[in-house]
């Protein structure tokens, strides 16, 4: 566990990503099991940081600090964990959560934590033909300029969208895992390429 | 008799069936019953509803074909209120893109009467549920000049000739924009409009800017900026003809036509470079080129010798050409170094940096002459330039890389920083060492006062990369700008158990 804090000053494994860029991590969504019904219209009373109203959003809204993320508490006992930036923080932030719940007097477990969504975003230092890379790959590409600016990009394996634009910023969402993310971009990586605009 | 529902013309609930045309008869009033099934007036309704859309787009050729989408999506059910008409307008849309001719989302939205996200929304999901993705034909920004210069209201009372030549230029100029990245950061209905304004004021047609945005909904600031941005390439692209430094925004007009054909000579100069079998050839064809573009003893012209001809050349005609060419001469109008000659001189007086020519006839003979003379050197220093395309990047590439650039500039200054702190008796030779780098990492421009006190140049970005640095991040990270993430990751060490 400690190396997973030191692994932003390590150098770029070039097995792992030959293109040389390794996207970052930007949010974690994971979700996990109270297993106990709740009443949250205590925990609102009673918790700092909750914001709760019927009207709006069924669900107890929490924040904490550290790490520094939002939470969805739901009557059923579900919670959703956002704005993590690694798996071990998404999952240090769960088990806070989960603690204040305790500490309410509900009598909260910690099951099925899972990871459902990561996002992920790098640039490639170069500008891209969007246009051309719409005609080639029409089949898993989106590209509205009357909509978005960005050509969505529907990866098929791994099963991850990639938003393209052209200043050679990308996104990447839908890992369950980091591996699909770094997959995915190196998928992506040689067309990109093959659609960039030299510079003189 | 019989009793059913009341009679449609007097409201009497009698009747009587006819037996020889099988019609029921109201028999106060001898009006003829219709009778019509729920499903029969819920189609009724709904054809209505598709004409009652499609005939202010002009579409109305293309109602069978939009009621037979509608019917594959519904199963023959159709629909009615508020979100079957959203439905039309979408499958109006996906019907004209289907067939590259696209219309404006914006368009399409306002005929409705609804948000241009919603009926955006719509679009994705009957292209979804119709599995047309694979071969969905991409936005055509071209086609979509063409239907506005079509339908231009303010372009209606100009002659024909013009309307076309108009329309070659726009396509050709709408290309370039293209490819110059001002239509691929942006929606593209503003960059249109921008481009349109651009061939009427070239052309001398009286439409404004607000009319032309009016009619495809589209912001008229926005088509400024667009219009701003298409002007300021145009400068650039300018750059390529002998006097480009002394074009600007305000006269580009007037020198848009030879700038634009310089630009498409060019083109036409690499297509036919690229037929050539090696590069030998085109060397050799270069210098014939040169050499008798020197000739004293005739002119030169552009477009023979081998080189293809495309037909949007001839609707770049120059006004001083018209009077020495006839009819028969349309198909073979060049730019002559005359012509060109004469073009450079009246951008001169117009811009009243030319001399004067006094004296007597020797005198402005011996003038002129030197005057070809130099517009000839100028010609040849034009054609060794053979790569005159202008090549522009994306404004958004260009901000990353300043931004990444600022940044590398920062983290130099922190490590300054560090560095002079760790070793403080050293202090002195280390700046002896970098002084450059000291010098950049505190531009005087960045000096500020607060209540009355000059205080250092370092800023909360500073002090984030400072710590950064301190926790042995990566500097290609930092440069990358992700301050939260990083912090959140290397700083807080909330991630580690």
């Amino acid at each position: 566990m400690a190396d997973q804090g030191l692994e932003g000053s390590q150098p770029v494994d070039l097995q792992k990503h030959p293109s040389g860029i390794v996207p970052t991590l930007q949010n974690i969504v994971s979700t996990v099991n109270l297993d106990c019904k709740l009443d949250l219209k205590t925990i609102a009373l009673q918790a700092r940081n909750a914001e709760y109203n019927p009207k709006r959003f069924a669900a107890v809204i929490m924040r904490i600090r550290d790490p520094k993320t939002t939470a969805l508490i739901f009557a059923s006992g579900k919670m959703v964990c956002t704005g993590a930036k690694s798996e071990q923080q998404s999952k240090l932030a769960a088990r806070k959560y989960a603690r204040i719940i305790q500490k309410l007097g509900f009598p909260a477990k910690f099951k099925d934590f899972k990871i459902q969504n990561i996002v992920g975003s790098c640039d490639v230092k170069f500008p891209i033909r969007l246009e051309g890379l719409a005609y080639s790959h029409g089949a898993f590409s989106s590209y509205e300029p009357e909509l978005f600016p960005g050509l969505i990009y529907r990866m098929k394996q791994p099963k991850i969208v990639l938003l393209i634009f052209v200043s050679g910023k990308i996104v990447l969402t839908g890992a369950k895992v980091r591996d699909e993310t770094y997959t995915a971009f190196e998928n992506i990586y040689p067309v990109l390429t093959e659609f960039r605009k030299n510079q003189q | 008799m019989s009793k059913s529902s009341p009679c449609t013309y007097c409201g009497e609930a009698s009747f009587i069936h006819d037996d020889i045309s099988s019609e029921l008869i109201c028999s106060s009033c001898g009006g003829v019953q219709h009778l019509y099934s729920y499903r029969q007036r819920k189609l009724f309704v709904a054809q209505n509803l598709i004409n009652e859309v499609t005939n202010p787009l002009g579409l109305s050729f293309k109602s069978s074909d939009v009621r037979s989408m509608i019917s594959t999506i519904t199963e023959g059910e159709f629909g009615q209120g508020e979100w079957f008409k959203v439905l039309i307008g979408a499958c109006i849309y996906v019907v004209m893109r289907k067939e590259d001719r696209p219309l404006p989302m914006a368009e399409v939205a306002s005929t409705i009467g609804i948000d241009v996200y919603e009926i955006s929304r719509m679009i994705l999901r009957v292209v979804d549920f119709l599995n047309l993705r694979p071969d969905f034909p991409e936005f055509d920004i071209v086609h979509l000049l063409e239907r506005m210069i079509r339908n231009c209201s303010g372009c209606a009372s100009a002659e024909r000739n013009l309307i076309e030549r108009m329309r070659k230029q726009g396509m050709f100029l709408i290309q370039c924009a293209v490819k110059w990245y001002l239509s691929i950061e942006w929606r593209p209905v503003p960059l249109v409009v921008a481009v349109l304004v651009f061939m009427v004021e070239l052309n001398g047609v009286g439409v404004g800017m607000e009319e032309l945005a009016k009619e495809v909904h589209a912001r008229v600031s926005t088509c400024r900026a667009r219009y701003k941005e298409l002007l300021e390439t145009l400068v650039k692209v300018a750059q390529v003809l002998p006097w480009g430094k002394d074009v600007t925004v305000k006269n580009i007009i007037k020198n848009a036509l030879v700038g634009i054909q310089y630009m498409e000579r060019n083109a036409m100069l690499k297509h036919g470079e690229k037929r050539e079998e090696g590069l030998d050839q085109a060397t050799v064809d270069l210098k014939d080129v040169v050499v008798e573009c020197l000739r004293n003893d005739g002119e030169f012209e552009y477009g023979v010798d081998g080189m293809s001809k495309r037909k949007d050349s001839r609707y770049f005609m120059l006004e001083s050409n018209a009077g020495r060419v006839g009819g028969g001469d349309s198909e073979r109008q060049q730019i002559s170094l005359e012509c060109l000659s004469v073009l450079y001189k009246k951008f001169l007086d117009e811009n009243n940096c030319a001399e004067s020519l006094r004296g007597s006839g020797s005198a402005q003979k011996r003038r002129i002459l030197q005057f070809d003379l130099l517009d000839k050197k100028l010609l040849l220093k034009y054609l060794l330039e053979k790569d005159v395309e202008v090549d522009t990047m994306s404004p958004s590439f260009v901000n990353g890389q300043l931004k990444c650039k600022m940044r590398r500039e920062r983290i130099n200054a922190s490590m300054v920083r560090i560095k002079r702190i760790m070793h403080q008796s050293n202090a002195d030779l280390a700046d002896a060492e970098i002084p450059g780098t000291l010098d950049g990492s505190y531009p005087e421009s960045r000096r500020k006062k607060r209540k009355g006190m000059v205080v250092d140049d370092v800023d909360w970005e500073d002090l984030i990369i400072e710590t950064l640095v301190l926790h042995q991040v990566k500097e290609e990270e930092i440069e990358k700008g992700h301050y939260n993430t990083l912090l959140d990751l290397h700083v807080f060490n909330s991630g580690i158990v």
